[in-house]
């Protein structure tokens, strides 16, 4: 089966890949960072980045240059990317793809949410919104009061709404339950697409599995490591975790038990593939957890392009690109606040 | 035309531009095109440059300059391209450039924010009465149930609870993109199930997006509802789709009113409006007339601060230091040009030669002839700095192998005469502005085409074939009379016989040569085809065998121009002894054999073929017969001769080089030994000698120019090129047969073409009615298909042969194809 997978695939995809591809081999270089770091000004910077494959996209921007206004224009630039690759796309790739855009828009959902309950404007919480999560009835989720209103109302039409099953309540939405439906949407987000990639079986399957394994098992940590010290119970905590990862089930049950940093670790420790990831924080530089996964993140994600035929390299390319996004923007934090001892702790892209 | 046989000599220079006149200096030479500047700061990040802060306004400008350019884009007006000579401004202009953009755009951004704003004031007036002016049926409706609520319809209504009487209908009407409409009835309906009744309805008339101008149907709508939660409710969702919201009142007598005053409002925004566009189009006008010259100047600006960028300053910052390739023959013009802009600043900029140990760009200046040869030359690979050009020899060499194998004289004229009206063009603004890419290939390639299809009249005319039929301007060598009489055939003969041979032997059937290339009687001969075969096959090996001596022949110069006569010895000479004493001789053989062998000794004619394949073999065979006497001896001589070149060829220049270089090595220790003291003394000094600035050195020689003389490597080497020549020498003889298989195809896709299409036209009838009925279709089909398959796909076929035999089996006798190209600093875009 898969041989013919193989045979046909380049009729479909074909363009596509060889576009992802050559879109990759333009992400920014070892050395590319090292001028970036030598740069003094955002001025600088921008000159710089200009040599690159982002050419003049900040031609237009009025001065001052603001770090923000970098970072939305190179959104916008992957965006535009994104969607070129979209419109491009057939079945099922264009459904992998609208399962790469999910997650971005329970991001969005959530941050709108936030901001509706902060009784901010919608327009200004929407500039923070990333455009990939975009969807005509984002805006409107601020008239919903309990979860199932958000459904019904809302998201019915949306592709958020398979991930709804779990999470429908009455409660009020405070910024707990946001959190809680944050985490459950998330949770059965990856389950489905986890289960999208498993169906489909060949080269994408065994790419994206790992990667999703991964993440799924990166939340759960997180979630752990982030209720600490909250008024979540252990069973609540348990039903946040995402079930497709390798820690689950055995891994899952101790870390919903964890009650600090070690016993963490502890759990970690059964695993052959955290426990080296665990043992990296704090070591030298004084890596942060969120650091060390983002590192193996990026590593899974550059070996994606070694296989051919499979759809990992645009989840992979989409990833890696938003890594160099959060490097640039990194640097450019610490260009304009002056804060330069901290530069070099950008995530390498290898 | 003598710069065409090898580059022309190209030096480095060294410029000193005083600081004040740098930039005067650096424009006048972008304007001449002479020098191309090498960059002296390539470990300096684009950004630590010294001129930086100027290419920063540039690009600033530029950037206004986009925005303008597109303003007056939209605006549907075209600019002119800019008229004279412009050259870049002085620095000091950039200011004046950059104040008089700035207020322009600011100017312009200004009105054209006035004119959005008093269109979005339009639109949203024309929305609003667009709202107001239809009748909504269903509000009505809805006031009627509010009214009077029958009993089928209470579930709507009761639901709120209580009594109807304090039911109030409230409305909210605006206008939505049309896109949202389905989308926004939707959300409407599952928000507040049946709380409220929505009418959607498109606009009559389309209105114009005040930010594109883009026409759009909007759709208007009207929703009442009860309740004032469910109204907020609606409100945010209206919000969420961008909705315009207008204020709807309900009585229809105070809604007319409203009516009345919009138009009236849009009537007097509509002629503000026009006022605003007429100052617009005003302002753009000033944009049209400078917008053109001040990008064409602002962009050689930044070419020369770019170009400036790239110089090292020295180091009492009085002047930059600039290096670069200039062509030998242009140093004066260089140096008047640097005296010339630099006579103002008082302090004269001077330009010198200095030795260098890089390998130069290649220089070939070509002319509108030559620069197709060039240009096919080029396609392969720049040649090395001074190496023999092959250009000029093929110039005459190309068409020849393409017309060999697209020879036919009708083909050749319709090819000669296309080519010769694009040349009798060129000159026309419109030939020339041609944007067709197909068409500028054919027309870059003009004198090439000529020169092809002058050359297939000639090989036409040898292969004696005109659209695949003979001609007979001499009368023919043969008589079909003599024979006939001689051996008295009787016209029964005749009749049963269809086949007859024309015997050579007999006394007045043959009486000599054709005078000038086939006898026009062969193209009735049934053996035609076996006739032309083994004329055209040597005639391909002696073509080749000829070519290929020649390309080694040409390394000849090669070597004498580099000064390595050990090459000339060592592998010229044992290549050449190798081609000629294996190939040569079959040349010669078959020479020989049409020369010696006559008529009467046909029949026990020696096989050349066997002949060649015994020398290899060292056989012999006794029934066929020798060509000369010590045919033997000197085979074998030969074949020896030319395996002991190989050896020759393998090790000499390996071992050689190796002597050389120990012999040096052993001369430097020696001298090093010597002199340890005297440079220990003076090392002080020979830095300060070498070194002005460490950038400098850095440019100018990377690395030790005898590079690390490597034993193994010059041996591998040899060997690759030693086995690549001896067997390319039997593989490259065998390709050059295709010259015999193409010009086959080419004769007999013809024939096919003349036989199948225009001798059946042609046969279809006598009277003059029919054959014009007839041979209009049918002489259009031959025509098309004559174009269509032999002139342009045979004809490609043979270009591309052709070029692989120049490519290949040409060109890798001697050429290398290593170098780069002079890319002088120029503002001249056209190519």
């Amino acid at each position: 089966m898969s041989e013919r997978a193989e045979l046909y695939f380049n009729v479909d995809h074909g363009y596509l890949e060889g576009l992802v591809r050559g879109c990759k081999a333009n992400l920014l270089t070892q050395k590319d960072y090292i001028n970036l770091v030598q740069c003094e000004t955002l001025e600088d910077l921008k000159i710089h980045l200009q040599t690159t494959d982002y050419g003049n996209f900040l031609a237009n921007e009025t001065n001052p240059l603001t770090v923000s206004k970098i970072d939305t224009e190179m959104r916008k630039k992957l965006c535009r990317e994104f969607e070129y690759f979209r419109n491009h796309s057939l079945e099922p790739l264009s459904t992998f793809l609208t399962y790469m855009t999910c997650s971005y828009m329970i991001d969005n959902v959530i941050l709108l949410m936030n901001g509706a309950l902060q009784k901010k404007s919608v327009k200004e919480v929407l500039a923070k919104c990333h455009p990939l999560g975009r969807f005509t009835e984002m805006e409107a989720v601020n008239i919903a009061e309990t979860t199932s209103d958000l459904f019904r109302a809302v998201l019915v039409e949306t592709p958020l709404a398979p991930f709804f099953q779990d999470c429908m309540s009455e409660n009020a939405l405070d910024e707990l339950n946001i959190e809680l439906l944050r985490n459950k949407l998330y949770k059965s987000y990856l389950e489905e697409f986890y289960k999208f990639c498993k169906n489909h079986g060949d080269v994408t399957a065994e790419i994206m599995c790992p990667i999703l394994e991964f993440e799924a098992d990166r939340r759960a940590v997180i979630i752990t490591l982030n209720s600490f010290g909250t008024e979540l119970s252990k069973e609540d905590r348990e039903a946040l975790f995402p079930t497709c990862g390798k820690l689950y089930p055995e891994g899952l049950r101790l870390l919903a038990q964890a009650e600090d940093f070690e016993q963490m670790k502890r759990v970690a420790d059964h695993y052959g593939v955290y426990k080296p990831l665990f043992e990296a924080v704090g070591g030298s530089g004084g890596k942060t957890l969120e650091d060390v996964f983002y590192e193996r993140e990026v590593q899974m994600n550059v070996l994606a392009f070694n296989r051919q035929f499979h759809y990992g390299v645009f989840y992979a390319y989409v990833k890696l690109k938003e890594q160099e996004m959060r490097n640039i923007v990194w640097i450019a934090e610490c260009i304009s606040q002056r804060h330069r001892t901290k530069i070099n702790s950008y995530i390498p892209i290898l | 035309m003598g710069s065409m046989f090898r580059s022309e000599e190209v030096a480095l220079v060294q410029l000193f531009l005083p600081t004040a006149a740098a930039y005067s200096c650096v424009s006048q030479l972008g304007e001449l095109g002479l020098v191309e500047f090498r960059d002296l700061n390539a470990s300096v990040s684009a950004f630590q440059r010294r001129f930086v802060v100027d290419v920063r306004r540039c690009e600033e400008l530029e950037k206004t300059f986009t925005f303008l350019q597109e303003e007056v884009r939209r605006a549907g007006l075209v600019l002119s391209p800019p008229e004279g000579k412009l050259p870049a401004p002085p620095p000091r202009d950039l200011l004046r450039i950059q104040e008089e953009t700035d207020r322009l755009a600011q100017e312009l951004r200004d009105v054209r924010g006035n004119q959005q704003a008093l269109r979005a004031q339009l639109h949203q007036l024309r929305l609003h009465s667009a709202v107001l002016g239809q009748s909504h049926g269903p509000p009505m409706a809805a006031a009627a149930y509010a009214e009077g609520p029958s009993s089928e319809r209470t579930p709507l209504i009761s639901a709120p609870g209580g009594s109807h009487t304090d039911l109030k209908v409230n409305f909210v009407a605006g206008a939505v993109e049309p896109h949202k409409a389905a989308a926004l009835e939707r959300l409407l309906w599952r928000a507040c199930r049946g709380f409220l009744i929505a009418s959607f309805r498109e606009m009559e008339s389309q209105l114009e997006d005040p930010v594109t101008g883009e026409p759009a149907t909007w759709m208007t709508f009207v929703i009442s509802y009860w309740g004032e939660q469910i109204g907020q409710k609606i409100r945010k969702i209206t919000d969420c789709f961008h909705c315009h919201i207008f204020p709807y009142l309900e009585q229809e007598q105070a809604r007319h009113g409203v009516l009345q005053q919009l138009q009236q409002q849009s009537q007097e925004l509509q002629e503000v409006l026009e006022e605003t566009e007429r100052f617009l189009s005003q302002v753009l006008g000033r944009v049209q007339q400078l917008l053109p010259s001040g990008q064409v100047q602002v962009r050689k600006m930044k070419a020369v601060y770019l170009a400036l960028n790239q110089c090292s300053v020295s180091t009492t910052h009085k002047c930059l230091i600039a290096e670069g390739w200039c062509a030998a023959c242009d140093l004066p013009a260089l140096q008047q040009a640097l005296q010339d802009s630099s006579s103002e600043a008082g302090v004269s900029a001077v330009a010198h030669r200095i030795p260098c140990r890089d390998m130069p760009p290649t220089l070939i200046r070509t002319n509108r002839f030559t620069a197709s040869f060039q240009g096919i030359v080029d396609a392969y690979g720049v040649g090395r700095y001074q190496e023999v050009n092959p250009a000029p020899y093929t110039i005459i060499t190309f068409p020849f192998l393409f017309a060999v194998m697209f020879g036919d004289v009708g083909h050749g004229l319709l090819m000669f005469l296309f080519a010769l009206a694009m040349v009798l063009m060129e000159n026309r603004p419109a030939v020339k502005a041609a944007q067709n890419e197909i068409w500028q290939t054919f027309f870059g390639g003009r004198y090439l085409l000529l020169l092809m299809g002058l050359f297939s009249i000639y090989t036409g005319f040898i292969y004696n074939e005109c659209f695949s039929c003979a001609t007979t301007i001499f009368p023919s060598g043969w008589s079909v009379a003599a024979m006939a009489n001689q051996s008295g055939w009787s016209d029964k003969y005749l009749s049963q016989h269809p086949v007859l041979t024309l015997d050579p032997n007999i006394p007045g059937v043959f009486l000599g040569p054709y005078p000038f290339g086939i006898d026009p009687v062969w193209s009735l001969a049934s053996n035609h085809l076996s006739f032309l075969n083994s004329f055209k096959m040597k005639m391909s090996v002696i073509l080749g065998v000829t070519h290929m001596a020649f390309g080694v022949f040409l390394s000849i110069f090669n070597h004498v121009h580099f000064g390595q006569a050990h090459r000339l010895l060592l592998e010229t000479l044992p290549e050449l002894i190798f081609l000629l004493g294996l190939f040569g001789y079959l040349v010669f053989l078959v020479v020989y054999k049409w020369l010696q062998v006559s008529v009467s000794s046909a029949a026990s004619a020696p096989s050349i073929l066997i002949h060649f394949i015994n020398m290899f073999l060292f056989a012999h065979s006794s029934t066929n017969l020798p060509l000369f006497p010590g045919q033997e001896v000197t085979q074998y001589t030969l074949v020896v001769l030319a395996l002991a070149m190989v050896p020759v060829l393998l090790l000499g220049t390996p071992l050689y080089l190796l002597r050389q270089h120990r012999r040096l090595t052993a001369r430097v220790a020696c001298s090093q030994d010597e002199n340890k003291d005297r440079l220990l003394d003076s090392s002080d000094a020979s830095i300060s000698e070498n070194g002005w600035s460490p950038d400098e050195e850095k440019a100018g020689c990377p690395g030790d120019e005898e590079a690390e003389f490597v034993a193994s490597e010059a041996f591998m080497h040899q060997a690759i090129h030693t086995i690549e020549f001896c067997l390319g020498c039997i593989s490259n003889t065998a390709s050059y047969l295709r010259l015999w298989a193409l010009s086959l195809a080419h004769a007999q896709l013809s024939e096919v073409l003349w036989a199948m299409v225009m001798r059946v036209g042609l046969s279809m009838g006598r009277e003059v009615g029919v054959a014009a009925v007839v041979l209009v279709p049918v002489f259009a089909a031959f025509a098309v298909m004559t174009v269509a398959i032999l002139l342009v796909m045979e004809g490609l076929s043979a270009f591309l042969h052709a070029l692989r035999l120049h490519w290949v089996e040409f060109q890798n006798k001697f050429y290398l194809g290593t170098g780069y190209k002079l890319s002088p600093f120029t503002f001249t875009t056209d190519d």
